[in-house]
């Protein structure tokens, strides 16, 4: 008998990145936008049930394309777009009508200045509507064409969706948990016009040394270099509102998340700059490092930012606290996990790329990297441990019922960290 | 800045501008490069094989392009765009967690080889940790007329009967025998 079965290691690798991307960080990510455009501008939400619809078509395309893969059903091996057409348009539909009422609110708004997280809002979702609707297009995405096109997609959906909102995210929560103002308003607006005249040019850094027009390659470069401009602003405005206020970041449940996705965005794209030049490249390009760094940027700064924001904004939205043990294993957890992550993949990597360059037999490669990938397994599980805690604590936050008493305790805890 | 709509004007003219060139532009005018002299289509049992390549996800451990770097040689010459003319979905990928396969069918030409290879990788590299596809083969008591029998060594090999390659398996190895590159011509000077 013949039996019709799917690689499992094939379709994981799809299902996580896909799962992760749009149905994890998109709906949290979007869900915190739609909370921070509404209360910046002093006006409820705009065209409400859009904003539901785009909840039910998150999840529709979700489960849709979760399934479909899982089936072996794909779009071809193009990394983060890999869903088939009918799970990809929920997706791009869900993230237009959210777009339609962040947009309404602020256009609506009774302050008479635009917050700036609503500037990162803004670009964000306009950008990646017309990236979703133009890398969706097949009629041009041929042979090395298609190449073309998948390194400008893969890396516009990181940077021109998942940056613009957790940067937005964190120009919100963080003024508002320290009880002060950002440090610099002009250094958050010269990130939004850096991040985006840079970020859409660098995605021919993927694919380094391959057919695409060497100029091309080496524009992508410079520019994987120019975006040291917009992360060091960002970063650095975010730690100079920090100053002093490392108390409070000791007291609060919340912010130790925020500070932790800082951090991250600050290393983890730095490292994406100097990993970008063709000597780095060279070494590492095609080894588990890419891994690594991808997850010190979605997991590290992305996730870390929205889970900040859900410990901040869902116990003020819902008056349930979380459970203060376990939101604190959840952070461990997940800061020792994804540190050990990025680490062992870091050293994998370097490990392959070494054994490629002095010219070994492959499999000497994957010999050296089998340790490093031991480390992985258990930092992996680390971070799948943090997150049923987390998964717990959203519903001490949302669902649970919790005696006056329990809320009353929490708030005076919350308050007092500031 | 006051006007919401100034703003989300101002961004998509200035991410529709960058984004038609750098994504779109090279796009259309790459997907229009002649073909490598000597590149056929696929047949359409390759065409099936490249299929289930795709459906398998080979490509997130495989590349299929060989740079102009010393350490890259052992995988045949630097590729050139018209190498992927007929490669649509492309299959370049990004990760090599085991080797590159653009020439494959030159440097393992041996059919028998890759249909073990593909039953059970270890049989063959035994620190391979590349999955098994067991399922694209059939187990058989005793093989019929036209069943290619795979001769899987032991200790891999079924306690009794026969290892059949199924149809997935024999287009999937008549892909990977496609994957040879065409010689280049001399190098014209500019």
């Amino acid at each position: 008998m013949q039996r019709a079965r799917i690689s499992l290691s094939g379709a994981c690798a799809r299902i996580h990145t896909n799962g992760t991307f749009y149905g994890w960080a998109s709906v949290a990510l979007t869900g915190v936008a739609l909370y921070v455009t509404s209360r910046t501008s002093g006006v409820p939400l705009f065209a409400k049930p859009l904003a539901w619809a785009s909840l039910v078509l998150y999840n529709v395309a979700a489960i849709v394309g979760t399934v479909t893969l899982g089936l072996g059903l794909n779009n071809g091996d193009q990394e983060y777009r890999e869903w088939i057409w009918w799970a990809a348009m929920p997706l791009l539909v869900a993230i237009v009508l959210s777009g339609i009422s962040v947009f309404g609110t602020v256009v609506r708004r009774s302050e008479r200045e635009m917050y700036l997280s609503n500037w990162y809002f803004i670009v964000g979702f306009v950008s990646t509507a017309i990236l979703e609707v133009v890398s969706a297009l097949p009629y041009y995405q041929h042979g090395l064409g298609q190449v073309a096109v998948q390194g400008f997609y893969m890396h516009n959906s990181l940077g021109m969706w998942f940056t613009f909102l957790a940067l937005g995210t964190a120009y919100y929560v963080l003024p508002k948990l320290l009880n002060r103002p950002i440090y610099s308003y002009s250094l958050g607006i010269l990130g939004v016009w850096t991040n985006l005249l840079f970020y859409p040019v660098i995605g021919a850094h993927h694919f380094e040394f391959s057919p695409l027009p060497w100029w091309f390659q080496t524009l992508a470069i410079v520019f994987s270099v120019g975006m040291l401009i917009p992360v060091w602003a960002g970063s650095g405005n975010f730690l100079l509102t920090l100053r002093g206020g490392w108390e409070a970041v000791r007291r609060s449940p919340s912010l130790p998340f925020l500070v932790v996705g800082i951090a991250y965005y600050f290393l983890g794209s730095t490292q994406g700059t100097v990993e970008a030049l063709r000597t780095s490249q060279a070494y590492w390009h095609f080894t588990n490092f890419t891994v690594g760094h991808s997850h010190a940027t979605m997991y590290g700064f992305i996730t870390f930012i929205a889970w900040g924001a859900a410990y901040a904004l869902l116990p003020r939205a819902t008056g349930k606290p979380a459970s203060a043990l376990a939101t604190g294993m959840h952070f461990w957890l997940a800061l020792v996990g994804v540190t050990m992550y990025v680490l062992a993949l870091s050293a994998a990597g370097t490990a392959q790329g070494l054994a490629w360059v002095a010219g070994n037999p492959f499999i000497s490669s994957v010999e050296s990297a089998g340790p490093f990938w031991v480390a992985r397994a258990v930092a992996g599980l680390m971070m799948f441990a943090s997150h049923v805690l987390f998964a717990y604590n959203v519903y001490r936050m949302t669902l649970a019922r919790h005696t006056p008493a329990a809320v009353a305790s929490a708030l005076t805890r919350e308050v007092a960290a500031v | 800045m006051r006007s919401a709509w100034l703003l989300a004007g101002l961004s998509a003219a200035i991410y529709a501008t960058l984004a038609f060139a750098t994504g779109v532009w090279p796009g259309e005018a790459l997907s229009k490069v002649a073909p490598t002299p000597g590149l056929r289509p696929l047949t359409p049992e390759q065409e099936a094989g490249r299929a289930a390549y795709v459906s398998e996800g080979c490509s997130y451990c495989h590349t299929q392009y060989v740079r102009p770097l010393a350490e890259d040689q052992v995988f045949g010459r630097p590729s050139v765009a018209g190498d992927y003319v007929y490669s649509t979905p492309e299959l370049l990928g990004t990760e090599r967690n085991g080797p590159d396969l653009t020439n494959v069918g030159l440097r393992q030409p041996s059919a028998v080889w890759n249909y073990i290879h593909l039953y059970e990788p270890r049989a063959l590299v035994s620190q391979s940790i590349m999955p098994s596809y067991r399922w694209m083969f059939v187990l058989r008591d005793h093989a019929l007329p036209g069943d290619l029998v795979v001769p899987v060594p032991p200790p891999y090999a079924p306690p009794h009967g026969v290892v059949v390659a199924g149809p997935q398996a024999r287009a999937l190895v008549a892909y990977l025998e496609s994957l040879k590159q065409q010689p280049l011509g001399p190098v014209r000077r500019r």
